[in-house]
């Protein structure tokens, strides 16, 4: 059989020697690369955490209260697989629900402004939602109420755009406009009245509520939706004394996380709690929370030298400055969300609708499939232009051709948009064509038009692909700077944006222009510490798309 | 005729249908010919795929209210001529009709057809059973909604169930995902699905050759049910099913080649060409 | 039969839903065609932009010139600089990373427990998902003073930095690739060496590589392409010094020594997205020759990635059609 057979007896052995040499090499390989960027990332952190003026006992402290108990729990749930997807659920809930906190108080707050979006929101959304809710609760037979939604959607958009032109033109031209408008001027006027917190507690957590009671409702069969929505009233309004004592949140913002943070939090723990060993991964975060505390808590009676974080709570709520103590990422923070939610509308709309044509309504032969496959190789060919490219296409087209101000938010937003539309176009499409054919066939079979089965059938099943690859994409976009230098965008604003055309910096901008100051302040301290603040980001947005993608995989 | 529209405005397919006509006979005895109406017609029928001739000048005559099965071994272009009938074929590229394929009289390939029209007074029951990942209600209410036939939406969707034989099974758990249903039961529920929407024709794609022995009489229990109420056009590569189930037989061989069709005794006991004997017992096929 | 009272409407007759239907279908057209819209625009703009500057300058000139200074008087556009640079941050990137992806690739494909590859794919996605800007942070603060203790003569910018980070960069292009490749291999051919008694070791060098090598070509022709367009980590890392080693001449030919090639990974260097950057965050007035230079050298970038993206697909198409 092979050379080095050496006995008689049986069939002798062959050398493995060299297989398992590139076995150990092969692996080795695999290896190279994740063990590099994490030695790399651990000095990062351990810059960014200030973790050399730490003594030895710091250590011995949280090793015992923070690190023992957490592995020790993980450890100990190791082979129950519904305790882990549990505690891994309840992470990515907590991540994304402080994301979808943060863009709701960038939004909402400081970006539409509370009267605004009071006006606006009962304006255009109220009837929109009334129409939908009246289709689905009250008449089911009301076909018609989709599309009317649909066009009351972009007539009240028309309406509220030419008020808003009347009132930048003084209002001087007296038009029919004006009959349409009033009841918005009496809004804006409510809204006045009613105050932030009053415009965000009725426009937004109060209808939060009622869909999570709904949602929890829907999926369980006891009256746990109602007992979740009365414990997040009550919390709201409990809380109120403790949130006046931290000056950078104020009522209204306060609402908003409620709305973002706890209301999914509250609508995961309700849907698991039933379960036992969902329940105990629930358990997971308040331990590593107790970990905490209690370290803190020993720390300060032992008096042990603690770390000197440069990431904390004034790196995330300050201005840039020259000075690495006072330094901070505000305004590059709100700058990157303000972009990424823009982005977000813009590439999920024109990447969703690329590639349901693609998908569905192109054909493959005749002069159409020429088309389509020309389309199609374009787009692949477009996600592998080097995003500086983007960033020339940018600057002529935006900057130069259309004259739009350099540096400003939208710009930004729609040269990012470019850039990560192929990538949201292929994995949109990629989860179109992993719908079975057998549902389409279906539906066209019970006589419905390509739209219907699109709408009813084909969205629905690849919803969880396009958002998994969508959330992806967007983090690439978080993390671009190439493209945001070539249009201009600068690294050193000091004020957070307020409008679409005003000036912006973005956090990658922010670490760019630190890069280079010698002054180790920065490089190992402030600059480490915005790195973490990016990273830590990606990592929320990553771990929601997970979730997502796991959720859908154990449904089919 | 018009009485009968009059007396029975509910039910789509009594229009179309006449009422002396003998529907009784599912066992496959000669029903009287001159009495039966003929619902779906084609006249010299070509299908190709691409360069490929996928059906060679059919020329059949479906009557109503009756089963009519069609035979013949893989690759014949006895599904293909099945998707002619509701124009499923139209969601191939590559595929291309001609002749004439007359559904009441009225050519389907003429331009003034709308497929999705044609689809809605045709009902298809797929091979494998393919509910939406919905509601077992969803899925039945699926067709009325989409067709804006929401008017005493429960109550269609029980009549369904029920002539589907499906309803004592899931009359408790509507609200639960067809997914979580066996697969006879999933087939049933297509079936529910498909007649739902009172069509006047059911298309079915070898509904049991991916199910059980037993889900399988069930299911051929009831397309002859069925056939008292609509005209039944089923696809099946099995030879003692046809046997069984049908009133008419269309034997398709290798080509795209109708070769024979009939009465199903006729066919079966006494086929005229030496090709159908030898494909009905089992020399090649 | 059919009188005329019998046949059947089938127009559809439903003018409300025939005509959402074809507004539906232009909508998700104008969707699509958006992406063409956008090559259009990138290729118009880079040429005439581009044309404007081939206009002042000779394109032999800028193509054969052996100095960039594009505003430092005199002022001279010489391309070749730029490619050297290129060239060299993508030769360090592709020694590191096409054979540490392939074999990543291979245990990947042979070796690893499907709970062993659930862990490492992902892990290398991260790879691929951390921003280039974090990259470039990474290697000017932390691997160049790390490397200054194996090359004490390392400048603080350097290509060699540059490389090793841009190939860590790139290697999940490699290895995801390159592994789908490999899996595509029907394991029919796998057993047929088995069968003739080969190990592993043999069946993975001898059938999987040679079966699969038109994906794993592919894979690095896209990683090089990858690795010529990255801007922020070389920005950052390699600085912005336009250099070219000095030749001396052996039979008529321009000659390097190898010794003094190396010495380049050392010392600073500029690419052509480098110059790029550092011409737009320099204040320089539109229409000005150093503002068309952008466009001239972002189009040789394009069409250089662009060409490598299409043999890429290429080969590819090959492997797709051998299985």
């Amino acid at each position: 059989m092979a050379t080095d057979t050496t006995t008689d007896d049986g069939f002798g052995q062959v050398s493995r020697v060299k297989g398992v040499v590139f076995e150990y090499l092969t692996l080795a390989a695999s290896l190279l690369g994740i063990v590099s960027l994490a030695i790399l990332l651990s000095y990062v952190s351990y810059d960014a955490f200030g973790l050399d003026a730490a003594a030895p006992a710091w250590y011995v402290v949280f090793l015992l209260t923070l690190v023992a108990p957490s592995a020790g729990f993980l450890w100990y749930v190791r082979d129950r697989s519904t305790v882990r997807s549990s505690i891994s659920g309840v992470l990515s809930v907590i991540l994304g629900g402080t994301l979808v906190a943060l863009g709701l108080v960038v939004v909402l707050s400081i970006i539409v402004g509370p009267d605004v979006w009071f006006a606006h929101s009962l304006f255009i959304l109220g009837p929109t939602l009334a129409l939908l809710g009246y289709a689905r609760y009250v008449d089911d037979s009301a076909v018609w109420a989709g599309t009317a939604a649909g066009v009351w959607l972009f007539v009240g958009a028309v309406l509220t755009a030419i008020d808003d032109l009347l009132l930048v033109f003084g209002q001087q031209l007296a038009s029919p406009f004006d009959l349409v408008t009033m009841p918005e001027e009496l809004l804006l006027q409510a809204a006045i009245l009613l105050g932030t917190p009053g415009v965000y507690f009725l426009t937004v957590l109060v209808p939060a509520v009622v869909l999570a009671d709904r949602y929890v409702a829907s999926r369980s069969n006891d009256r746990r939706g109602h007992s979740l929505a009365v414990a997040l009233v009550l919390v709201t309004f409990a809380a109120v004394p403790l949130v006046d004592t931290v000056p950078a949140v104020s009522r209204g913002s306060w609402l908003l996380v409620v709305v973002g943070f706890l209301t999914p939090l509250g609508v995961y723990v309700a849907l698991n709690a039933a379960d036992s060993d969902s329940r105990l991964g629930l358990a997971f975060p308040l331990v590593v929370l107790a970990g905490l505390f209690a370290g803190r808590l020993v720390v300060d009676v032992l008096g042990v030298a603690r770390p000197e974080p440069w990431f904390d709570w004034q790196l995330l709520t300050s201005s840039a400055s020259a000075t690495p103590a006072d330094a901070g990422l505000y305004p590059a923070i709100i700058g990157s969300v303000f972009i990424i939610v823009l982005v977000a509308v813009f590439t999920v709309v024109f990447g969703v609708g690329a590639a349901v044509f693609l998908e569905e309504y192109a054909s493959s032969s005749g002069p159409v499939g020429k088309v389509t496959r020309f389309i199609q190789v374009n787009i692949s060919n477009l996600a592998g232009v080097p995003s500086v490219v983007y960033g020339l296409l940018g600057l002529a087209l935006f900057l130069r051709l259309l004259g739009m101000g350099a540096g400003t938010v939208i710009v930004a937003a729609l040269t990012l948009s470019l850039l990560i539309l192929p990538i949201v176009i292929i994995s949109a499409q990629e989860a179109i064509r992993s719908v079975p054919d057998d549902m389409r066939q279906a539906g066209y079979g019970m006589g419905a038009t390509r739209w219907q089965v699109i709408k009813t059938v084909v969205l629905p099943e690849a919803l969880p692909g396009i958002l998994t690859g969508t959330i992806l994409a967007l983090g690439r976009a978080i993390g671009e700077t190439a493209p945001l230098i070539l249009i201009g965008i600068a690294s050193f604003v000091t004020w957070a944006p307020d409008g679409v055309f005003s000036r912006v910096t973005a956090m990658p901008m922010q670490i760019y222009g630190w890069a280079f100051y010698p002054d180790p302040g920065f490089r190992h301290g402030v600059v480490p510490a915005g790195v973490i603040t990016l990273l830590a980001v990606l990592l929320a947005m990553n771990s929601v798309a997970i979730f997502v993608r796991n959720r859908y995989e154990r449904s089919t | 005729m018009s009485k009968d529209v009059t007396q029975d405005p509910e039910t789509d397919s009594e229009k179309l249908i006449s009422t002396d006509v003998s529907t009784d006979d599912a066992d496959g005895d000669v029903p009287d010919e001159s009495q039966v109406r003929t619902v779906i017609e084609s006249q010299d029928l070509d299908v190709f795929y691409g360069d490929t001739q996928a059906l060679q000048s059919i020329d059949l005559e479906i009557p109503a209210r009756q089963v009519t099965a069609m035979i013949g071994p893989s690759g014949c272009g006895k599904s293909t001529f099945l998707r002619c009938i509701n124009r499923m074929n139209d969601l191939i590229d590559i595929a291309r009709v001609e002749g004439e394929l007359l559904f009441e009289g009225k050519n389907v390939y003429d331009d003034d057809v709308d497929p999705v029209a044609l689809r809605r007074r045709i009902g298809m029951v797929f091979q494998h059973p393919n509910p939406f990942p919905k509601s077992i209600y969803d899925n039945v209410a699926y067709g009325l909604k989409i067709q804006d036939k929401t008017e005493n939406l429960d109550q269609k969707v029980e009549q369904a169930l029920k002539r589907a034989a499906l309803w004592d099974e899931v009359k408790d758990r509507l609200d639960e995902s067809a997914l979580d249903l066996s697969g006879g039961q999933q087939q049933r529920l297509c079936i529910a699905r498909a007649i739902a929407v009172d069509p006047e024709v059911i298309l079915m794609d070898e509904p049991a050759s991916a199910l059980d022995p037993i889900a399988t009489s069930q299911i051929e229990d009831l397309i002859e049910e069925l056939a008292e109420e609509f005209t039944v056009v089923i696809v099946t590569h099995n030879m003692q099913q046809a046997a069984r189930i049908s009133d008419k037989t269309a034997v398709f061989l290798t080509g795209g080649e109708l070769v024979e069709f009939g009465n199903t005794n006729e066919i079966f006991e006494n086929p005229e060409s030496e090709r159908v004997e030898d494909y009905i017992t089992g020399k090649f096929g | 039969m059919s009188d005329e009272a019998q046949t059947p409407d089938l127009s559809g007759g439903r003018g409300f839903q025939t005509v959402r239907e074809r507004l539906y279908h232009a909508l998700f057209f104008v969707c699509a065609l958006l992406s063409v819209l956008t090559t259009l625009a990138i290729v118009i703009a880079l040429l005439t932009e581009a044309l404007g500057f081939f206009a002042e300058v000779p394109v032999l000139d800028f193509l054969t010139g052996t100095r960039w200074s594009p505003t430092i008087r005199p002022v001279e556009y010489g391309v070749l600089p730029l490619v050297f640079g290129t060239v060299m941050v993508t030769l360090g990137a592709a020694a590191l990373a096409l054979p540490v992806g392939l074999l990543t690739a291979i245990y990947l494909s042979e070796y690893a427990s499907p709970r062993v590859r659930s862990i490492l794919k992902p892990a290398l996605e991260v790879l691929a998902g951390i921003p280039t800007v974090v990259y470039g942070f990474l290697g000017l603060v932390y691997l160049t003073p790390a490397l200054s203790v194996i090359f004490p003569s390392i400048s603080t910018f350097n290509i060699l930095s540059g490389s090793i980070i841009v190939g860590i960069m790139i290697i999940p292009m490699v290895s995801s690739i390159s592994e789908d490749a490999m899996s595509s291999v029907p394991d029919s051919l796998r057993n047929a060496s088995y069968g003739l008694g080969a190990t592993k070791f043999e069946v993975s060098t001898t059938v999987v590589v040679p079966s699969a090598v038109s994906g794993i070509v592919s894979s690095f022709i896209l990683a090089i392409s990858r690795a010529i367009g990255e801007t922020m980590a070389v920005v950052i890392i390699v600085g912005a010094q336009a250099n070219l080693p000095e030749a001396s001449s052996i039979g008529g030919l321009p000659f390097v020594s190898p010794t003094s090639l190396f010495d380049q990974f050392l010392e600073p260097g500029m690419t052509m997205t480098v110059a790029i950057v550092n011409l737009a965050v320099g204040d320089i007035a539109t229409q000005s020759l150093a503002y068309q230079s952008l466009f001239a050298i972002g189009l040789t970038l394009f069409a250089i990635t662009l060409i490598m993206n299409l043999i890429s697909d290429l080969v590819a198409q090959r492997y797709r059609e051998e299985y």
